[in-house]
């Protein structure tokens, strides 16, 4: 095996194979270094217990790019699954696109409301869904000219489909863009289950509640492929390996079980990498899938400017969200749930005021008392996952600070871990007799395995001072990342997280479109 | 029949109101306004409460009005005289203080004794906030531009806006997107180390707003107190000689000088509106007066929810104004003292006494006291503003004594008490409670607090709603966040200052560039009102 390459990139997530595929699928020698046995990053399917398989961290898709879908003719086996907002009074609202009944089939008295609302969100999250797949505008010459005329070209476009929308709906998109969830939410909906899920839905992942403004701005980034909830059959490592097969067909070649521990930089110039383990790779261009700070620091702090160590040092990114993974010795009962029901996604959020409230721990370093919960129990979907008549529950709890107060003692975890399922308890009344085993992952863990930076589920803060054009940082929004043939491809590049390969595809077209260096 | 016929009615005489009346009696419109109190000002207002003293009892400091209105309407020839201030300080519980100074060398000292890196940092800070300011001052005089009309007056402004972002250059304009959309305390995270340094500087972030420290957002609200200036001094804070009713007056002569009549005493009971177009108001007192121009100096809610006949507008405007959030999250104390109180923490007669002190000493305690808000409660560790201007200007009290003005950040306007919440929960035992703890926190810089007071006034947000009319006694006339801010202020679509009734137009802080005792709108409006009426020319052309 040659230890040459046109490109290496650094870290196997989805974002790194997106990026491998894309530049391989060009005549491109590319290797991906990913210093974990398994690629995936946060979308993997694991172990729970011998016979329990699920997704370890993410574990629904919303918003994969259909552009990395077409262009690497990815065929994902994937379920729509409806969301259940779970109401303390057991009145639970089944929602499936704009769609609002309670549980037990009867109307609910906001359907229309909601209906109009999810339109307008859905309407608004289309337009601005185009600004993923590709480079956020330059400011490199300042307004007049976007840098290269397909900018102009790509926010002319945006422009008038701003103005397609008509003037009604234009204005409320000029008026909410930049506003909180709360308020928008709240404005149409009553406080209760329905206005609990969509305020949790727009913070997921973020250090936000839904009275932070922006908030709109992630509901709309969530909403993106219009929200739907998909089930991938095989979990959420089925995405990852169908986009690792797409690499190595395209003729990648797959490194697993070092990481990089060095980019080697020359004369301004990216030369190649120094694996942990002292493997050296030589290449022209290194692609990194990591935290822009770990990025800058594989180059070493040397080769920017102080300014731009300044910035991404001060980056933004606090992860919020604990993970719980259970392994069940039987399906749970959930009185007041059909059978398509209890396979959905499942929020508990009994109220916007809620989840805000469940953000004012995080703030002070403590994780909620009682937290907001995105759980699924994928083997009810597919049964593949289990054998034995087990099922895995997996349950994403919002909010849980990075570094606790105190720190992450066994106290604390075993706390958290209680507080979850106690907040699930009354909708699964069985469900403590049931578990046999849990794993719990606070935002430290995944920090530690998967080396997001805060654990933060996107890479760093989806905050409007952080986004586009100044993403990761101001200055260096365009991939490149400040050394030739150095460029940034995870999630803390434009458009930002969640699976959707959108970083990985930019940035290969970027380096594709400056060229790799001879 | 019979009702007195005029050429412009403007209702409420706030210094919006007065200014709009200015500029309009100036171009020869007869011009009247109305006002329900028996004094006028609305909020920038000096009362006498207690024999002797004098309050600015709501808006209390001066920086934001307009130098270009002030020298326009020779203010100053009807006795307008602001004081600059210098200096501030935050007490800690320790016994310390951060001490601000308009020095810039006493500054650099008093940083360094807290923390040596914040010097650089502040040099840093102070240079973004002061660009910040330049680039936004230019607008404040100009109309918001309608990014959905094609109208050539709304893409002239958009094509200055556009060459305004541009002349930053690339690096400039991405720290503005950031600056317009970050939080005060991430901003001031990225800069500082000290976390006293970091409150001391926060609070102008949140003043009279719905949001904590780490909402999105306040890093504007910051500039939005910084982007005045006394005398061409930007960013300093004055007195007004005499309180800030002396504004109000000084308006009130120059309107009055250039041949307007004010009438006080009687509210507005209706906005009277023939044929879709506006034909004069009823007064409560029955009293009528015609005219074919109207304009509020109230509020966009109060305005419209309250005074115009629902079926003479949209009902899409109702649903706007009605979703247009005025929330009330500030309280007022304003205290005659017996004498200056002792500051045991600082040097006996320290000069930054005689401006802004605080005793809120982290951005954690702050967001806190948000959180508090949000439940319905007063801030259990309040933040406030405390000033007292009777060092500068001795005809606030009588001599030897001293008056106070205490700005508290946050207080509701619907209080919680076991379980519900309603503005009627503000009982003059809740009343007492409020400034009790505030009091409480005080003692942290002037342990004798209690013993020095010989009258105190405090102003919950339901009182300024009902004595300035202000809803929720929001200071700004409605939140100053995105959503709510240029070409979506009041309501998308009537940014402009005019309304879906023809002749009936907006001259208060709910329009474009909002609250802060600044005239801005009053002038903009009157500048739309002489446009639409074909008398442009009659306005002055501010330099920007």
């Amino acid at each position: 095996m040659s230890d040459r390459f046109d490109v290496i990139v650094v870290g196997g997530g989805h974002n790194g194979l997106t990026a491998a595929a894309v530049l391989a699928r060009k005549g491109k020698r590319v290797c991906v270094v990913e210093r974990e046995a398994l690629t995936g990053g946060m979308a993997r399917t694991v172990d729970y217990a011998p016979g329990a398989r699920g997704p370890e961290i993410a574990h629904l898709l919303y918003n994969l790019s259909p552009a990395v879908a077409k262009e690497l003719k990815l065929s994902l086996d994937t379920r729509d699954l409806p969301t259940i907002a779970l109401s303390p009074d057991g009145r639970h609202v089944e929602i499936a696109g704009g769609d609002l009944r309670f549980a037990d089939g009867t109307a609910h008295p906001e359907a229309g409301a909601f209906a109009a609302l999810h339109r307008r969100l859905v309407t608004f999250a289309g337009v601005l869904g185009q600004l993923s797949d590709a480079p956020p505008p330059s400011l490199a010459d300042g307004l007049a000219n976007m840098a290269s005329l397909r900018d102009l070209g790509g926010m002319a476009k945006l422009g008038l489909d701003v103005k397609r929308m008509g003037r009604e709906d234009m204005r409320e998109f000029l008026r909410v863009i930049l506003s909180n969830a709360y308020d928008l939410i709240l404005d149409d909906l009553s406080d209760g289950p329905v206005a609990g899920a969509l305020a949790a839905d727009a913070v997921r992942g973020g250090w936000s509640g839904p009275r932070g403004p922006g908030s709109v701005f992630t509901l709309l980034y969530r909403m993106g492929q219009g929200g739907g909830a998909h089930l991938p059959i095989g979990g959420m490592g089925a995405v990852s390996s169908a986009l690792e097969t797409a690499a190595t067909q395209a003729g990648v070649t797959m490194r697993c079980g070092s990481g990089v521990a060095s980019v080697t930089v020359e004369d301004d110039r990216v030369r190649g990498v120094t694996l942990v383990d002292g493997t050296v790779l030589e290449a022209r261009a290194v692609l990194s899938s990591l935290g822009a700070l770990a990025t800058m620091r594989l180059a070493g702090p040397a080769h920017f400017d102080i300014e731009a160590t300044r910035r991404l040092r001060k980056m933004r990114a606090r992860g919020t969200v604990a993970k719980l993974n259970l392994v069940l010795s039987a399906a749970p009962d959930m009185p007041g749930l059909t059978e398509a029901q209890r396979a959905g996604r499942l929020i508990v959020a009994p109220s916007a005021t809620h989840v805000e409230t469940a953000f004012n721990a995080v703030k002070y370093g403590r994780a909620s008392e009682a937290p907001v919960l995105e759980a699924v129990i994928p083997s009810l979907t597919d049964p593949s996952l289990c054998e034995g008549g087990k099922h895995v529950l997996s349950v994403v709890a919002q909010y849980a600070p990075f570094e606790p107060e105190g720190g992450w003692t066994d106290t604390a975890r075993d706390a958290l871990r209680d507080s979850i399922v106690t907040t699930l308890k009354p909708y699964m009344p069985d469900l403590e007799t049931l578990i046999e085993s849990s794993d719990l992952l606070t935002p430290d863990d995944i920090a530690r395995r998967t080396g997001a930076p805060g654990g933060h589920w996107h890479h760093g803060e989806l905050s409007l001072d952080q986004l586009l054009t100044v993403r990761p940082v101001n200055g260096m929004s365009r991939y490149a990342f400040g050394v030739e043939g150095f460029y940034l491809c995870g999630a803390s590049a434009h458009p930002g997280g969640d699976v959707t390969g959108s970083p990985g595809r930019n940035a290969a077209r970027k380096l594709l479109a400056d060229g790799v260096p001879a | 029949m019979g009702a007195a016929q005029y050429d412009a009615i403007i209702v409420g005489a706030g210094h919006n109101g007065l200014t709009a009346g200015c500029y309009l009696a100036k171009a020869g419109l007869k011009t009247l306004i109305v006002e329900k109190n028996d004094w006028i000002g609305g909020a920038a207002v000096s009362r006498s409460l207690h024999d002797g003293w004098t309050y600015s009892n709501c808006s209390y400091v001066c920086s934001l009005l307009r130098r270009e209105i002030v020298r326009d309407l020779d203010l100053p020839r009807f006795g307008l005289q602001v004081i600059p201030y210098e200096g501030g300080a935050t007490f800690t519980r320790d016994g310390d203080y951060f001490a601000y100074h308009s020095d810039h060398n006493a500054l650099n000292r008093e940083i360094a004794r807290h923390e040596p890196r914040d010097v650089d940092a502040y040099a840093r800070f102070s240079q973004t906030v002061m660009r910040q300011c330049r680039f936004i001052r230019p607008f404040l005089l100009r109309r918001a531009p309608d990014p959905t009309s094609l109208h050539p007056r709304d893409l002239g402004e958009l094509a200055y806006l556009v060459k305004q972002a541009h002349g930053l250059g690339p690096r400039e304009l991405g720290e503005t997107i950031r600056f317009w959309t970050m939080s005060i305390g991430d901003f001031l995270d990225e800069y500082f180390e000290s976390d006293l340094i970091k409150a001391h500087l926060a609070g102008s972030g949140i003043i009279g707003t719905g949001l904590g420290v780490y909402s999105p957002g306040t890093a504007y609200v910051l500039l939005h107190h910084y982007m005045g200036d006394v005398d061409g001094s930007i960013g300093a804070w004055g007195f007004a000689r005499g309180g800030m009713g002396s504004i109000s007056k000084a308006l009130a002569m120059a309107f009055e000088e250039a041949g307007g009549e004010i009438r006080t005493g009687s509210g507005l009971e209706q906005v009277k509106v023939r044929d879709g177009k506006v034909s004069g108001v009823a007064l409560e007192n029955g009293d009528e007066f015609d005219a074919p121009i109207v304009a509020s100096n109230m509020d966009v809610k109060r305005t419209f929810l309250h005074h115009v006949d629902p079926g003479e507008v949209p009902e899409d405007f109702t649903r706007a104004v009605r979703r247009f959030k005025i929330r009330g999250s500030s309280a007022k104390l304003n205290i005659a003292l017996d004498r200056m109180p002792e500051f045991p923490a600082a040097p006996k007669g320290a000069p930054f006494l005689r401006g802004d002190l605080h005793c809120s000493t982290s951005l954690g305690e702050l967001e806190r006291g948000y959180d508090d808000w949000k439940d319905g409660k007063w801030s259990a560790e309040p933040y406030f503003d405390m000033l007292i201007p009777s060092q500068i200007d001795p005809t606030m009290a009588p001599p030897g004594k001293h008056m106070m003005t205490v700005f508290v950040q946050y207080a509701p306007y619907d209080l919680e008490v076991d379980g519900t919440r309603s503005r009627a929960n503000w009982t003059d035992a809740k009343r007492a409670e409020l400034a009790d703890c505030v009091y409480a926190k005080m003692e942290q810089a002037i342990p004798d607090i209690r013993q020095r007071i010989v009258h105190a006034e405090v102003r919950t947000p339901l009182d300024i709603e009902r004595e300035v009319g202000l809803t929720e006694g929001n200071i700004f006339q409605g939140e100053l966040t995105f959503d709510q801010l240029l070409f979506n202020r009041p309501v998308p679509g009537y940014s402009g200052y005019d309304t879906p009734v023809k002749g009936l137009y907006m001259v208060g802080s709910s329009s474009h560039p909002g609250g802060g005792v600044m005239a801005a709108p009053g002038a903009n409006a009157a500048r739309e009102i002489l446009r639409q009426a074909g008398r442009s020319k009659a306005m002055p052309r501010f330099a920007a």
